[in-house]
């Protein structure tokens, strides 16, 4: 089976098969020789590859799996060929709108953006003071900031809506 | 010596006070909100009293409950910790007037140095070096002139009302006093609707650079030499070392003596902490700290002194029984700061349950935690999960082992920021120790690409193993956590990356 495996802006192809216990990996089409072990049940594996051993640890659901190795953590978005397609249309239909919610309650310490401001993917949008830290909250996509339903200020629940963007198009 | 103490705190700090309590003999009582009724203080400790509550002010910050928790278990003394009542004067008062020992500082000096304006005052009278300005708004551009010039170049400009770097403009010669002077002013009414504005030097690269002191009731008072706390975020500080890359040994002796004259100018007693700027071989007063510090250990790990031990031993009304003369610095410390964040992403808090903990060890390797496996990472305290803290014969040993150390850690459950301190000790300025305190702010925090293929790939077939699993487990055979996460069925365990924010 082929898995999109998207860290950061890379999107990696692997396709792993099993055929009698035997695991076979092409990596983004190329043969990838690897042993792999688990060393628990617990998402503890070990990988040797290319005469090396590699420890990891991890851990998520079948879509979202991080990966520790060596200190370092990799945050893993899977889809097979199936859900790529199905979140690629999602993806088209919605371009960047949304309404941007808090997930966790604190205070809106500053708002970066103003009503009408078009902004990119990534951009700070504001400043949201939760557990005794300034956390800047990025927009989700490219889009154009249609309302902001908190001011600075304000405290905010898990939930409460901030900031509603509008996929270019629309506006 | 005091039997019995009572630590009015919860996390790392109370088990690291019950551990060198119960090396000398001392009984501990822990308190505990309904949230850490399982918490690992309240395991260690050898009585717990539940303080009720879910939040802080219910719980840790009620001082009629923590004070009355100390005298119904026959407690003689309260330690504080950090954080929470450690440094509120009103308490400590109240706990000397209930006829317990304070394990901290007089009142009057928790107040002295709790106050930015007094505190300065204090310290400029005690001749402790700040940094130079005003103290009093200037009225207009001619004034901010002549005052520059008294001052010295380059200046920051500052809104009297302002705050967190909001309205500051640095101003490098003379001729640009009047243009910044105007910018800063209008910013200031604009923002705060009060446009008066103050001068002070404006330090290049600064480097924050703090003294472990020590006093005792006797008048006698020594210091532990320094740490450095340049890396840090939002005045968060992630990694810290001790002694610092940059401080010589005549630096080193003034910045002691220094700050030993502000405890003393306050009738210090005690540990505290005395935190300096650094920038460009001067160093200035910032504040001080009136409690033990997180980043405490690094002291420990290079001057041999227990510091807690200290702190108890004074508070019981002992004398040092040393001097400067019997301290000295051996090798050198690193601590990382294990914060449940995710530096990826910002650094935004992570929550989750620690589904996995594996603790590193070897040689000179030290773990101060209250992590266990099961425990719940919620929003209710400090994301401050632990210090990892190592010591080397010198830096570069000691940044290696902590390089290892850190590469042996794992945390599952949560994002750490443990990667991100990673990052740090790998970079080449860093290792130089050409740091100040925007390094961290001017990084990106990212993993290697060189792992990068091999973490989709073991990520993939991971997948593919848990389809597997899920695929050939009977419906009703007892799952083990892991299949039970494949299908979904923890909550905790849903969250993508950017878990601060949703979109619908």
């Amino acid at each position: 089976m082929k898995t999109f495996v998207q860290i950061g802006e890379t999107t990696h192809q692997v396709e792993v098969t099993e055929r009698l216990g035997e695991l076979q990996v092409l990596l983004n089409g190329e043969p990838c020789e690897l042993e792999y072990n688990e060393a628990d049940n617990l998402g503890q594996i070990i990988l040797m590859h290319g005469g090396k051993s590699y420890a990891m640890s991890m851990e998520g659901t079948p879509h979202d799996i991080s990966v520790t190795l060596a200190g370092y953590r990799y945050d893993c978005e899977l889809e097979d060929e199936r859900e790529r397609a199905a979140n690629l249309a999602a993806k088209a239909a919605n371009k960047g709108g949304g309404v941007l919610k808090a997930v966790m309650p604190g205070v809106v310490v500053e708002l970066l953006v103003a009503e009408g401001d078009e902004v990119t993917e990534g951009q700070p949008l504001l400043i949201l003071e939760a557990m005794k830290m300034q956390n800047e909250i990025p927009a989700g996509g490219d889009g154009i900031v249609k309302a902001i339903h908190a001011s600075a200020g304000t405290a905010v629940a898990a939930g409460d809506k901030l900031i509603t963007l509008a996929a270019k198009e629309d506006a | 010596m005091f039997k019995r103490i009572l630590i009015a705190n919860r996390g790392e700090i109370a088990l690291r006070v019950i551990r060198t309590a119960r090396e000398m003999g001392i009984e501990c009582v822990a308190v505990y909100s309904e949230v850490d009724a399982r918490a690992l203080h309240t395991r260690m400790a050898h009585v717990a009293v539940p303080l009720g509550g879910k939040l802080p002010s219910e719980s840790y910050l009620d001082m009629n409950k923590v004070i009355q928790a100390a005298k119904d278990t026959g407690a003689e003394a309260i330690h504080p910790g950090y954080g929470f009542l450690s440094e509120n004067a009103e308490f400590a008062r109240r706990v000397v007037d209930a006829g317990l020992a304070w394990i901290g500082p007089p009142p009057s000096a928790i107040e002295t140095m709790g106050d930015k304006i007094i505190s300065r005052r204090a310290m400029r009278e005690a001749g402790v070096p700040c940094v130079p300005g005003l103290v009093d708004p200037v009225a207009d551009v001619e004034e901010a002139v002549k005052e520059a010039e008294a001052i010295g170049y380059p200046i920051a400009i500052k809104a009297a009302a302002g705050g967190g770097g909001k309205g500051i403009r640095v101003v490098r010669e003379p001729s640009e006093m009047k243009s910044a002077f105007r910018a800063a002013s209008g910013e200031a009414v604009a923002s705060f609707g009060d446009g008066r504005l103050y001068l002070e030097r404006y330090l290049d690269r600064p480097r924050h650079i703090e003294v472990q002191v020590m006093f005792d009731s006797h008048g006698n008072g020594v210091h532990f030499f320094e740490r450095e706390c340049s890396i840090q975020r939002r005045h968060q500080k992630l990694v810290e070392e001790a002694p610092s890359s940059i401080i010589d040994e005549e630096t080193r002796a003034r910045m002691g003596e220094v700050a030993i004259q502000a405890g003393k100018a306050v009738g210090y007693c005690g540990a505290g902490t005395v935190e300096f700027l650094w920038s460009g071989g001067e160093f200035f007063f910032l504040e001080m700290n009136t409690r033990l510090q997180v980043e405490h250990p690094i002291t420990e790990m290079i001057t041999g002194v227990d510091l807690v031990r200290e702190q108890l031993r004074v508070a019981a009304g002992e004398e040092l029984g040393y001097g400067q003369d019997a301290l000295s610095i051996n090798g050198h410390s690193i601590e990382v700061r294990i914060n449940a964040e995710n530096p990826f992403n910002g650094f935004l808090p992570s929550t989750g349950t620690l589904h996995n903990l594996r603790a590193p060890g070897g040689p000179w390797v030290r773990l101060d935690t209250a992590m266990y496996r099961g425990l719940e990472v919620g929003l209710q305290y400090d994301p401050m999960l632990g210090k990892l803290i190592v010591w080397g014969a010198n830096r570069e040993q000691a940044i290696e082992r902590m390089i290892r150390a850190i590469q042996e850690m794992n945390v599952g459950g949560v994002h750490t920021g443990l990667p991100a301190a990673l990052q740090v000790l790998e970079h080449e300025a860093f290792r130089k120790g050409d740091i100040d305190t925007h390094f961290l702010e001017s990084l990106t925090i990212t993993s290697p690409e060189k792992y990068e293929a091999l973490a989709a790939v073991a990520a993939a077939i991971y997948r593919h193993k848990l389809a597997k699993r899920r695929a050939l487990a009977p419906a009703d055979a007892a799952r083990t956590g892991w299949t039970a996460r494949a299908r979904g069925e923890t909550a905790a365990y849903v969250k993508r990356a950017g878990h601060s924010t949703s979109f619908s």
